[in-house]
């Protein structure tokens, strides 16, 4: 039993990402009042979180994987997938007539339009060679061009017909519908880094390349699979955007990239690769979704919030590099390698 | 654990500790701008300061997201409709990307009010400085006068996609109709709003009539190009520009006499108009055509239907400025 318990709070970042949940809570009830813990407010706050969380998974696989993988194309590719779609499928089929074939239509051309993007990410990065960070800009630049040269720069009005609407507008079970999509994506990748054999590969991979690749994980194949998922969830950012806001733009979130990012390093994500976990991923786009939300009720300047965002970052990465119990405790470490968490 | 407990603590600490309490009276009035710290919305926000020290029952205060940003103006105004403030007065930065919110902000019954927004569905009303067509005929008309009714003129917009622009120039050339001695040459030439590209294609023109007297720019920094061409040439003169300009941006060449004239609106009462009109439809008084604001400008305005089921409230708020009086409005 004892053993157990221990296991369970044997994670330090994840022990950290609670407690910060849980005091910034704390605090933004104490400061603003009963409002913030108004359900209408959590639901809110849920359903802002989905956008963001779905493109700082992708960042989080790719930078699993290892040999400085990043994916920064993934608010460029969900614009561009919802341009696609709200251009092309209002002509195949019409909203008022079949919602529901419509919804179903327009999220087909919007999930083939985010694989066909990430399968032209993995090609570049696994098969080419190229770097990540610069393949990503690359082709980031390429999605959003080719967004501005279909619209002519302007916003595309999506008819929020069948289930789109469901998915911007509605509760199941008071969650946002929006929300409960992100968990259980979050919950199947999850599962799937952690218990499949694929899963596991990554990890390796990410840990030592060298060594995964004498010990036969094939590197090309994990690679692909890694970039070409992301994009497809920067497509599913894509329709839940357009879902709730009715639209879709080219500049839509430009400045998603470097909070996706954000998100991933507050998770404990390793930046070299190897180690990251969907649960510490989900809590640190919580803590920041709340955070910001207590900084809009307290009507805190904006620019504020980009300092401390800085500043927590700043804390979060010295905090895992600084032993702070060296300074008032002269007790011995143990080993010191044992405090690595499990995967 | 400790350390992280710890380190996270000090994070929060500065965090949390630097934001005051606040305390909430009865009516609150947000103005959501597209971005904070630009001199126009700086402009704006002295509008909404001065509404919120004249009006006693009313909080109002303005805000905005640090970058130029659709996504993040519309999670700050999802935040406010959470907040439940009484109403909120948004300039969009893309006006079809917060239907979804303010659809919310409705349901919820909190009062929706725009600005430069002619297009949105919902909202309870849109206000517009003035009629776009009757801007271009104005700017026109100044310019008319300074080239004494006659000689060639041409027009410069942002871009043909620029709707408002386009406007501009086509009431332009409206007016110049009852001139007979008037002649538009070459109209609207794209200065894909660049000050670079308006002074290249000032420059063309100059060098293709050379006996050009009048243009009329478009975008705000059409002036600012066309300004330096005219003054390369030592045309100051025998030109005369006219165009939407920012009094401290063509400063410059107001006082060197190549811009001869400017016209904008002023943010400053727009803020003021966006933050009354909350008031009255918080206050449930109906929005009458031909009504006074108590604004400059917006003294007899114009009330229409909007595209969805609201009004476009359009004033005459436009300010004609020039070498002489630009240094009153330090934006």
């Amino acid at each position: 039993m004892e053993v157990l318990v221990k296991r369970a709070f044997s994670d330090g970042q994840l022990n950290f990402l609670v407690g910060v949940n849980i005091l910034v809570l704390a605090c933004a009830a104490v400061l603003t009042g009963a409002d913030f813990l108004d359900p209408y407010n959590l639901q809110s706050m849920a359903s802002q979180i989905p956008e963001l969380g779905l493109l700082a998974i992708g960042v989080m696989l790719a930078m699993i994987s290892g040999n400085g993988g990043i994916d920064l194309s993934g608010i460029a590719l969900a614009n561009l997938s919802a341009v696609v779609a709200g251009l092309l499928v209002p002509g195949l089929v019409a909203p008022d007539e079949a919602p529901q074939l419509y919804a179903v239509v327009f999220c087909a051309v919007a999930l083939t339009v985010g694989l066909l993007g990430g399968l032209l990410n993995s090609v570049l990065i696994a098969i080419v060679g190229l770097t990540p960070i610069l393949c990503t800009l690359g082709t980031q630049l390429l999605f959003t061009g080719m967004a501005v040269a279909l619209t002519n720069g302007s916003g595309v009005r999506i008819d929020g017909a069948g289930f789109l609407e469901t998915l911007g507008y509605e509760n199941i079970l008071n969650v946002p519908w929006s929300f409960a999509l992100f968990a259980v994506i979050a919950l199947a990748i999850g599962a799937w880094m952690r218990f499949s054999p694929n899963g596991v590969r990554l990890f390796l991979m990410g840990t030592n390349a060298r060594a995964a690749q004498y010990a036969g994980v094939p590197r090309i194949r994990m690679l692909m699979m890694v970039y070409t998922i992301s994009g497809v969830l920067a497509s599913v950012a894509g329709i839940v955007i357009a879902a709730r806001t009715s639209s879709a733009k080219w500049d839509y979130g430009s400045s998603y990239v470097l909070i996706a990012i954000l998100i991933v390093v507050m998770a404990g994500v390793r930046p070299e690769g190897g180690y990251g976990r969907m649960i510490c991923l989900v809590l640190s786009a919580t803590a920041l979704q709340i955070l910001s939300s207590t900084f809009n009720f307290l009507d805190i300047s904006n620019f504020f919030r980009d300092c401390a965002w800085g500043l927590l970052l700043l804390l979060f990465l010295a905090s895992s590099r600084i032993d702070l119990r060296m300074f008032w405790s002269q007790a011995p470490h143990k080993g010191g390698t044992a405090t690595r968490p499990p995967l | 654990m400790i350390r992280k407990a710890v380190w996270g603590g000090a994070a929060l600490a500065c965090v949390v500790g630097s934001s005051a309490l606040y305390a909430q009276s009865e009516s609150t009035i947000v103005t959501v701008v597209k971005v904070t710290g630009e001199t126009w919305f700086k402009r704006m926000e002295e509008g909404v300061k001065e509404f919120d020290s004249n009006t006693p029952s009313i909080a109002a205060s303005q805000t905005g997201p640090a970058k130029a940003d659709a996504a993040q103006q519309q999670r700050l105004i999802e935040d406010l409709v959470a907040k439940k403030v009484t109403a909120i007065a948004v300039v969009p930065m893309d006006p079809s990307s917060l239907e979804g919110v303010f659809k919310r902000a409705m349901d919820r019954g909190i009062k929706v009010i725009t600005h430069e927004a002619d297009t949105q569905k919902n909202t309870l009303a849109d206000i517009e400085a003035f009629d776009n067509k009757a801007f271009g005929a104005r700017l026109n008309e100044r310019m008319a006068k300074c080239m004494g009714e006659s000689g060639k003129w041409t027009s410069f917009v942002g871009s043909l996609g620029s709707l408002t622009h386009v406007q501009w120039a086509d009431g332009g050339a409206e007016n110049a109709k009852k001139y007979s001695n008037m002649t538009l040459v070459d109209a609207k030439n794209e200065s894909f709003n660049d000050a670079n590209n308006a002074y290249q294609k000032a420059k063309e023109i100059l060098r293709k009539h050379p006996d050009i007297k009048g243009f009329q720019g478009g975008s705000a920094i059409d002036v600012i190009g066309i300004g330096r061409a005219v003054e390369e040439a030592g045309l100051q003169d025998k030109t005369c520009v006219v165009g939407l300009g920012l009094p401290q941006d063509s400063g410059k060449y107001l006082e060197s006499g190549a811009v001869d004239g400017i016209g904008f609106w002023d943010p400053k009462d727009a803020g003021i108009v966006m933050n009354k009109v909350a008031q009255l439809v918080v206050e449930g008084k109906p929005i009458t055509d031909g009504m006074n604001l108590g604004v400059k400008g917006y003294e007899k305005v114009s009330v229409k239907k909007g595209a969805g089921a609201g009004v476009i409230i359009t004033g005459e708020a436009w300010v004609d400025v020039d070498k002489s009086n630009y240094k009153q409005y330090p934006f």
